[in-house]
């Protein structure tokens, strides 16, 4: 029984890294209908962000989370800016945008690796490596600072979407954008900021990344099916669904792993991307089956 | 008033139709790939005269992708669903001949449709299940493909795992050592090319274009969609398939990190948009382009990293300003040289 509870501790304090990962990807799907493939290459930039701060000036990557935020959300900006705002009236947007997004995955992957090699990092504060115990049972302590702060993370973003004017205009652009933008939302403006809100994400979970995996660039397209696995199981654009199927897929991939491996604990991720988008290609919340 | 007879209808109508296909066919330069593959068997001859190993290395290098980005191209060009997991097919058809090579020494050359058909069966079980989502579902899909078949692979003991398995050099002096799978790879591009011409020019390939136009109209007019774009999964993983088969003879080896690994299929993806989605010439242009492009940045850049973030660039720019490809492109504004047009 110990066993259990101590493998269902594990994969929740993971679970609640994902969903941090996750969610910027679904809010930038929600607003802009872009499967953003770039996504975890971004969050590992975020994770350098961190580890560099950390080597050059001993800052702690809890402390450097907003910076991480802030740089990733101005680069969100530039890149809109530069990339997808034109791309707004190709006929075949959805199509195109996850190909350009594919390739600016390989753009940033290769710009990362030139300038930081692919040598595995990872940032080791003190509680990287510490751990509560509660009788036989032991929470590590970095898991648990990264999955309440992602928690913290998304709780507000939550209440910004749900009590802000601002994410009222947000959540109108995601259920219906021509009908948002009769009643008068700026929605060019609308996907701007939800953009760069989504990237900013990516930086703030790379912070929490840094310490909680190893890291090198190349590492970004384990992390594209399994992000993929989350958002689609959630149900694309949908937050919530996003956090909760985080938290049902890392405790399933750490009980696979405990009792048949470590290897296939990663498979999970992949097989269950396949089967939802079999069974149910719009996941638990998604409400109508745009994807498929 | 005389009544129109059904059958004068279509006479006149099949008549008119023969008189189009002439007017196409006049126009058309069969010369020129004729004389292109007449060149490209005439090469090797260059070796009485002294080691032009690497020039042979770099056409059978770019044949290699012609047949990948030919067969790439009947699914993600001809019927619209891009695919950036063929190279599962690719390593599927390398291992299946590969470890027959290496059991029975049977030279993966005569293999190569085997394998062909092992990678076409899969696609065709792959395409009934994953065919089933359109779009960005259906490209996401495909790169889990590649995922799951990288976990399996690496963790079959039978096939060597991660590390692989070596495979037995051929013994020919080192001047000629290259020369079957240059054929082979050279045969196998023409084969390609003209069996995507053979399917556009089909019924099926006017099935699969009215697919990438629009589905649910191709359908109600008709048009099995779902065996049609399941065939053409099978059809273009067969090409891949036999690409692999010799390639993993050709290197040496069959290892994972070689056949699972994205680039190989971002350069299938890229070679297709590069010349052009959708046409004949397209892959062989792309191929020739993306070729020249790596050989240049290995040259003079060096690092594998720089080789990606200039993929990626390329594709990128490819993808913002020319999204038709050179052909294409070319081709709608008139301005596509007769030799090029394939189509």
């Amino acid at each position: 029984m110990a066993e259990v509870i101590q493998i269902l501790i594990l994969g929740m304090a993971l679970g609640g890294v994902y969903a941090l990962m996750g969610s910027g990807l679904s809010l930038v799907f929600g607003v802009m209908r872009i499967v953003n493939l770039a996504h975890p290459v971004l969050i590992m930039a975020g994770a350098y962000v961190a580890y560099w701060a950390a080597r050059l000036y001993g800052l702690d990557p809890l402390l450097t989370l907003p910076i991480a935020a802030v740089i990733l959300a101005a680069t969100g900006v530039i890149l809109y800016k530069l990339v997808f705002e034109r791309e707004a009236r190709s006929a075949k947007y959805s199509e195109m945008t996850v190909l350009l997004t594919f390739a600016l995955a390989m753009v940033i992957e290769g710009a990362l690796g030139t300038a930081f090699t692919n040598t595995q990092r990872v940032t080791s504060p003190d509680y990287a490596t510490d751990a509560f115990f509660i009788g036989d049972i032991f929470i590590p302590k970095g898991q648990l600072y990264a999955g309440i702060v992602s928690l913290a993370i998304i709780s507000a973003l939550a209440l910004f979407l749900k009590y802000s004017r601002f994410g009222y205009a947000i959540r109108a652009t995601t259920q219906n954008r021509e009908a948002a933008e009769l009643l008068g939302v700026n929605v060019n403006f609308v996907g701007l900021v939800s953009f760069a809100i989504g990237i900013g994400l990516a930086g703030a979970a790379g912070s929490l990344v840094s310490f909680v995996f190893s890291f090198f660039p190349a590492k970004h397209w384990e992390w594209i099916a399994v992000l993929m696995s989350l958002v689609v199981l959630g149900g694309m654009g949908s937050i919530f669904g996003t956090v909760l199927a985080s938290f049902i897929l890392a405790v399933v991939a750490a009980f696979i792993g405990a009792y048949f491996g470590a290897t296939w604990s990663t498979l999970t991720f992949f097989v269950a991307l396949f089967v939802v988008l079999l069974v149910r290609p719009q996941g638990i919340f998604g409400e109508k089956p745009e994807l498929a | 008033m005389a009544s129109l007879d059904t059958n004068d209808v279509l006479v006149a109508r099949k008549a008119y139709n023969a008189g189009l296909v002439q007017d196409v066919s006049k126009e058309r330069a069969y010369w020129f790939p004729a004389l292109v593959l007449a060149l490209l068997l005439l090469l090797p001859a260059l070796q009485f005269t002294g080691n032009y190993n690497y020039l042979i290395h770099l056409v059978l290098f770019t044949a290699s992708y012609v047949v990948m980005a030919s067969g790439w191209n009947i699914l993600g060009g001809f019927t619209g669903y891009i695919s950036l997991g063929h190279n599962v097919f690719f390593a599927v058809g390398g291992y299946f001949a590969g470890m027959i090579f290496a059991r029975y020494g049977i030279s993966t050359i005569v293999l190569a449709p085997f394998a062909g058909l092992v990678a076409g069966l899969l696609g065709y079980l792959v395409g009934q299940i994953t065919l089933r989502v359109r779009g960005p579902s259906f490209i996401i899909s495909s790169l889990a493909l590649v995922m799951i078949f990288r976990i399996l692979f690496e963790n079959w003991d039978f096939v060597g795992g991660a590390a692989g398995v070596s495979l037995k050099a051929n013994d020919l002096p080192v001047q000629w050592a290259k020369l079957p799978y240059y054929y082979a790879f050279v045969l196998m591009a023409a084969f390609s090319v003209w069996a995507a011409y053979r399917i556009k020019h089909s019924k099926f390939g006017l099935g699969l274009r009215a697919i990438s136009k629009d589905e649910i109209k191709a359908e109600s007019a008709g048009i099995n969609t779902r065996f049609y774009k399941t065939l053409a999964f099978a059809i273009s993983a067969f090409f891949v398939g036999m690409a692999g088969a010799v390639w993993g003879e050709y290197l040496t080896y069959i290892r994972p990190n070689i056949f699972l690994i994205i680039l190989v299929s971002v350069n299938m993806v890229l070679i297709c948009i590069l010349g052009g989605k959708g046409t004949i010439a397209g892959p062989v242009v792309g191929a020739v382009l993306l070729v020249s492009f790596n050989e240049f940045f290995v040259a003079t850049l060096g690092a594998s990293e720089i080789n990606i973030l200039a993929t990626g660039l390329i594709m990128m720019l490819c993808l913002m300003f020319f999204p038709l490809g050179i052909v294409g492109t070319l081709a709608r504004l008139r301005k596509l040289p007769r030799i090029l047009n394939w189509d």
